[in-house]
């Protein structure tokens, strides 16, 4: 968490205590804004993970609210069906909420972030129109009354404890997930949606799971609202309340469970306290999404986060230390990963144009080549971004089927990009602990309730990431967000994500661009030193000089055909590379 | 029932087609949705309302101050929840920027006129039954505004050079255009056409604060049906869109016909998600 | 080696651009002369097409950029098309809904009307086989006519220094010389161009001047008249012997 562990644990422990002594002051208008913040919170608690977290812009959400609430009511009343018992009744709310969550998030796989917040927004609107409408059952604007809940969590106290004790439950969940694994791949879905992918993490399924979670704590909210008004009208869900949800999230801060938490509570009990501004609230609301958008993106966690705000020291100096490399890397594995006559044309143009390549398990294999020459898409044709029109590709001797580029993990295919695609908000080491994802063993249900797998997984990416930041050079960052980092540092950031994963394969994307003379000559030596202890590299690069001085074997590329291949010695004096360099 | 079905159809759907229009007008410029469109359509009528009904304007000077507000409107948009966001546009903090101004603008409106909708003055009385003017002014703004919109793109240099920033604005740029300036006029644009979309269906839609968040949505639709930045594509989605309502608010009642609307919103949105007409954009290489 | 010149038309000194946090130029100084052919070259990712960005305004950039006696480092890309330096950016990245005619009418965006349409005619007729499809939409043009299109729009403003970048890429030969003499004809009409080019030996045929730039800074200054250019160009492209 953001927060660092032990300011985040106190404030927790605080908000917690005060809470269970709440009822020591016997006010019990309080006790309702106390329960209605808590109802509140378990709603955004999982909203959190897809606003927060996938940064997923769903801002009709409100809509699973009122789904959930008029599926505990009317369950309880009977109107439709034999009437249910409340617990019972609330438990259907949480299904018919989860069912909804995927309805309303599936489109989000599929279309952009405006479009995607537009259907979210129509999906609010119609479930109040259809509440309104569908008079038998939900009794239209007269509305229908909201359940009693019986004994141990009746009506006043009882209830708050009932909220509060869910609540509770909520937020240990969701910080749960937060930390472990699957929380990282959410943010990086939503920060560097590419580097996930490389590192194997499934959008479609992490997402939709998110979606379910989120939207069944969605209609329990929704369940124990309609209890709290005691009657529920279609008025009482406007979209005065998603923008509220989404508000607490915002002035949390983006990837934070405190911020959010301490956001909710602000905006339930403000209000209130505000009474004469009452008429002003929805526009107040507003005027502060505004301001935190434009003036602190990164919410309260942001401005809470000290640690991030200590300045770092200037000119540090990466220091890899390649030697530690065979303790992370399995040295024994042998293979080979080739491409066979390989076409890919985009529209008319021949990007690749029967393209063959083998690079080995220990060699580095230097791949140059003029501007559009077809080097970078060779990598994207590996690591299964685009589908070529003909070829094959195999990995020892199995094909290696093309797309799906989040299955690449799997066959230990490991990446890097031309421009480093970090997750800003992460810290160094939870962006190197991305590279691992698909070592874990535990479920998203064992991470969300910490059992042991959860735990053993996370100790053992914790310390194979610290490995791999020490290989590279970066240990002492790791606790600084990556977002503070220097270029040449990304680079590096990236090459440890990738060695997380044990890559049998690595392929590098101009990881020289950028770099100064002395850190390219590290970046040479490290290099050299991957492949002896096992891994097969392919490097695109520019620098002329560094792919001589480090590659086993260079390939040439021109207008995505082959120019020349050999060693360095010969390239280097091979006439149309020359030529082909200096244009003769 | 029929011609009745047309016409209230026709007439809704130029309304949706102007709004989704303000939405491509801004998205051209900027590469930005913009959350603005419907409250543009909003202010419109009730600000129609307000400076006919309530401060006695003649019907033309009323509607010229409406434009004006309307072209005032949109250029706070840009200074205000566009230009800040636009160095980080792949956050899309546009979307929520933009919400949070239209919400503030609407909230105000609320606050400051009422949240119940009122009655907007009849402007031109001429014609009646199916071709009242509540259903012809409508219909005549959009035909008026998609052939203006013509005769700018393709008749002035401004004009091209609004679609010159649209497809390249690094080239653009690179050519000396003044970007800037010309972002603020199409925002300016904008404004007008969209409030001049909530003036021309004033009648039908009343002057409600509330319709900030109906034209939104539906004047969305025809913008992802027709695809993004196709004025044309909008002006035919639109109007469509507007018929399919009437029909199934006749034939199976208003709350379905919301419901039918959004349901194939979706689906289109799913097995199209860059519209009928949209290309699924060239690549660069 | 120093070049004995009166006055600079284009003086870079120190000049330090890049993306973001990727500092891809640092320490670059440069001159123009008017009415001078310089070539840059440099192996790919050297920083060509940053250095003339940077130059154009299109970049941020630190560092001091003079032009015909003004101070244009922080000047807006427009202020600087104004002033006479016209950036013609790789990828001839013309405008594929318009028509070739607007395409060259929008590069004099501001100008007089009149004027505006005989500087296009102009700079239309060093082009005859763009000119005959003046009606057509760009994007029904080749790749080659494109970059035609893309020089005509570069000339309409009558620039004292065009920086044309990478203008043979993706042409046939042929083509190649058609728009590298259309750059000879601005030089004897007075204009001083500033060339990024591949095909070396064509553009050190045309340049007076030569600058290589390798790894972010300027490696090799030289007439193009010197002796052994090559082998020195070769040495800086690929680093200096180990």
């Amino acid at each position: 968490m953001k927060l660092g562990w032990l300011e985040g644990r106190i404030t927790f422990l605080l908000l917690a205590v005060a809470a269970v002594c709440l009822p020591l002051f016997d006010d019990s208008y309080a006790g309702v804004i106390a329960t209605r913040a808590c109802i509140y919170w378990i709603l955004i608690s999982g909203l959190n993970l897809v606003v927060g977290y996938a940064g997923q812009i769903a801002i009709g959400w409100v809509a699973l609210l009122t789904l959930g609430a008029y599926t505990t009511a009317v369950l309880t009343a009977g109107t439709a069906t034999p009437a249910l018992q409340p617990y019972v009744a609330l438990l259907a709310s949480a299904a018919v909420g989860a069912v909804s969550g995927v309805i309303v998030g599936l489109p989000a796989l599929r279309l952009r972030t405006f479009y995607f917040a537009m259907t979210t927004l129509g999906f609010a609107t119609i479930v109040t129109q259809i509440a309104l409408a569908w008079k038998d059952v939900t009794g239209g604007g007269i509305g229908t009354p909201g359940p009693v809940f019986p004994f141990p969590f009746a009506p006043g106290w009882g209830f708050y404890y009932f909220c509060l004790i869910l609540a509770v439950l909520c937020t240990w969940m969701t910080a749960n997930i937060a930390a472990s694994r699957f929380g990282r791949s959410l943010i990086a879905i939503r920060d560097a949606e590419v580097a996930a992918e490389a590192s194997g993490v499934s959008k479609p399924a992490l997402l939709m799971t998110v979606f379910v979670l989120s939207g069944a704590l969605a209609g329990v909210a929704g369940g124990l609202f309609s209890s709290l008004q005691s009657y529920i009208t279609p008025d009482a869900f406007n979209f005065d309340l998603s923008v509220l949800f989404f508000i607490a999230i915002l002035i949390g801060g983006r990837g934070s469970i405190l911020g959010p938490l301490l956001g909710t509570i602000l905006l339930t009990v403000l209000p209130e306290i505000a009474a004469p501004l009452v008429a002003w609230s929805t526009f107040l609301y507003a005027a502060l999404l505004l301001l935190i958008v434009l003036l602190i993106p990164g919410g309260i966690a942001d401005m809470l986060d000290y640690k991030n705000r200590r300045p770092l020291q200037q000119h540090r100096e990466i220091v890899p230390r390649p030697e530690l490399l065979p303790a992370l890397l399995d040295g024994t594995r042998r293979g080979a990963l080739e491409l066979t006559d390989v076409a890919l044309a985009f529209g008319g143009v021949r990007a690749i144009d029967g393209l063959s390549l083998d690079f080995h398990s220990g060699e580095v294999h230097g791949l140059i080549g003029p501007n559009g020459s077809g080097k970078t898409t060779t990598l994207n044709v590996i690591s299964g971004y685009y589908h070529p029109q003909a070829g094959t590709a195999q990995l020892n001797g199995a094909t290696l089927p093309f797309g799906a580029p989040h299955r690449r993990a799997s066959f230990r295919i490991a990446r890097t990009f031309q421009t480093p695609r970090l997750v800003g908000g992460a810290s160094v080491l939870e962006n190197v602990m991305l590279g691992g994802t698909i070592d874990g063993q535990g479920t998203f249900a064992e991470s969300l309730l910490t059992l042991p797998r959860h735990r053993s997984d996370e100790r053992m990416l914790r310390e194979r990431a610290l490995q791999a930041l020490t290989i590279v050079g970066l240990e002492t960052l790791a606790q600084v967000r990556a977002d503070r980092l220097q270029h040449s540092e990304l680079r590096f950031m990236e090459i440890a994500r990738a060695l997380t994963l044990r890559p049998a394969f690595l392929m590098l994307d101009e990881p020289a661009a950028g770099l100064s003379t002395e850190e390219i000559r590290r970046l040479g030596t490290l290099i050299k030193a991957i492949s002896h202890a096992g891994t097969g590299v392919l490097l695109v690069e520019h620098h002329a000089d560094l792919i001589f001085d480090i590659c086993d074997r260079v390939t040439v590329l021109n207008l995505g055909k082959i120019l020349a291949a050999g060693t360095p010695a010969e390239i280097r004096s091979h006439r149309e590379v020359v030529s082909a360099y200096l244009g003769a | 029932m029929l011609a009745s079905i047309v016409s209230y159809g026709l007439a809704v759907g130029a309304v949706y087609a102007l709004i989704g229009i303000t939405y491509n007008v801004m998205f051209a410029a900027s590469r930005v949705f913009s959350f603005t469109a419907g409250m543009l359509g909003m202010l419109g009528g009730v600000l129609g309302a307000y400076f006919i009904d309530k401060l006695g304007m003649p019907t033309i000077v009323g509607f010229g101050a409406v434009l004006a507000c309307g072209a005032a409107m949109g250029v706070i948009t840009e200074f205000v929840a566009v230009r800040p966001v636009l160095k980080s546009i792949e956050q899309h903090l546009y979307v929520l920027s933009t919400l949070a101004f239209a919400l503030l603008i609407a909230q105000f409106t609320a606050i400051q006129w009422g949240t119940d909708a009122s009655p907007f003055p009849r402007l031109i009385p001429i014609g009646e039954g199916l071709l009242d003017q509540k259903f012809w002014i409508p219909m005549l703004s959009c035909a008026a505004t998609v052939l203006g919109l013509e005769f700018l793109y393709r008749r002035t240099l401004i004009g091209r050079a609004f679609l010159a920033i649209a497809e390249d604005a690094y080239a653009a740029r690179a050519l000396g255009l003044p970007e800037v300036r010309l972002r603020l006029a199409s925002f300016a644009l904008a404004g007008v056409i969209g409030s001049l979309a909530g003036f021309a269906g004033g009648e039908m839609l009343l002057a409600f604060f509330g319709n900030q968040a109906i034209l939104n949505f539906y004047g969305f639709v025809p913008v992802a049906l027709g695809g993004m930045g196709n004025n044309r594509g909008a002006l035919i989605a639109g109007l469509l869109l507007g018929l399919f309502q009437q029909a199934a608010n006749f034939l199976v009642g208003g709350i379905f016909a919301s419901v039918a609307v959004f349901v194939v919103f979706i689906i289109v949105l799913l097995l199209r998600p860059e519209g009928f007409a949209g290309a699924s954009g060239a690549r660069r290489v | 080696m120093p070049i004995s010149a009166p006055d600079p038309l284009l003086q870079v000194k120190n000049l330090r651009a890049g993306y973001g946090k990727i500092i891809v130029l640092d320490g670059i100084d440069l001159t123009i002369t008017p009415g001078e052919v310089v070539a840059l070259l440099g192996p790919n990712g050297a920083g060509k097409s940053t250095l003339l960005k940077a130059v154009s305004g299109l970049l941020p950039r630190t560092g001091t950029v003079t032009f015909a006696g003004k101070n244009i480092s922080t000047a807006s890309p427009r202020a600087i098309v104004e002033g006479g330096l016209v950036h013609v950016v790789e990828g001839h990245r013309v405008f594929t809904q318009l028509t070739v005619f607007d395409n060259v009418l929008l590069a004099g965006y501001g100008m007089k009307s009149d004027l505006l349409h005989r500087q296009a005619e102009e700079a239309l007729a060093f082009f005859p086989e763009i000119a005959a499809k003046r009606a057509d939409k760009a994007g029904s043009l080749s790749g080659g006519q494109q970059q035609m299109l893309a020089v005509a729009q570069g000339l309409v403003r009558k620039p004292r220094l065009l920086m044309l970048d990478e203008p043979s890429a993706g042409l046939s030969p042929v083509l190649v010389d058609r728009v590298l003499a259309a750059a000879a004809q601005l030089r004897d009409a007075g204009t001083a161009v500033l060339l990024v080019e591949q095909l070396i030996e064509k553009a050190l045929k045309l340049a007076d001047r030569v600058y290589a730039l390798a790894r972010g800074s300027i490696v090799l200054e030289a007439k193009t008249s010197e002796p052994d250019l090559h082998n020195r160009l070769e040495r800086a492209y690929f680093g200096t012997d180990k």
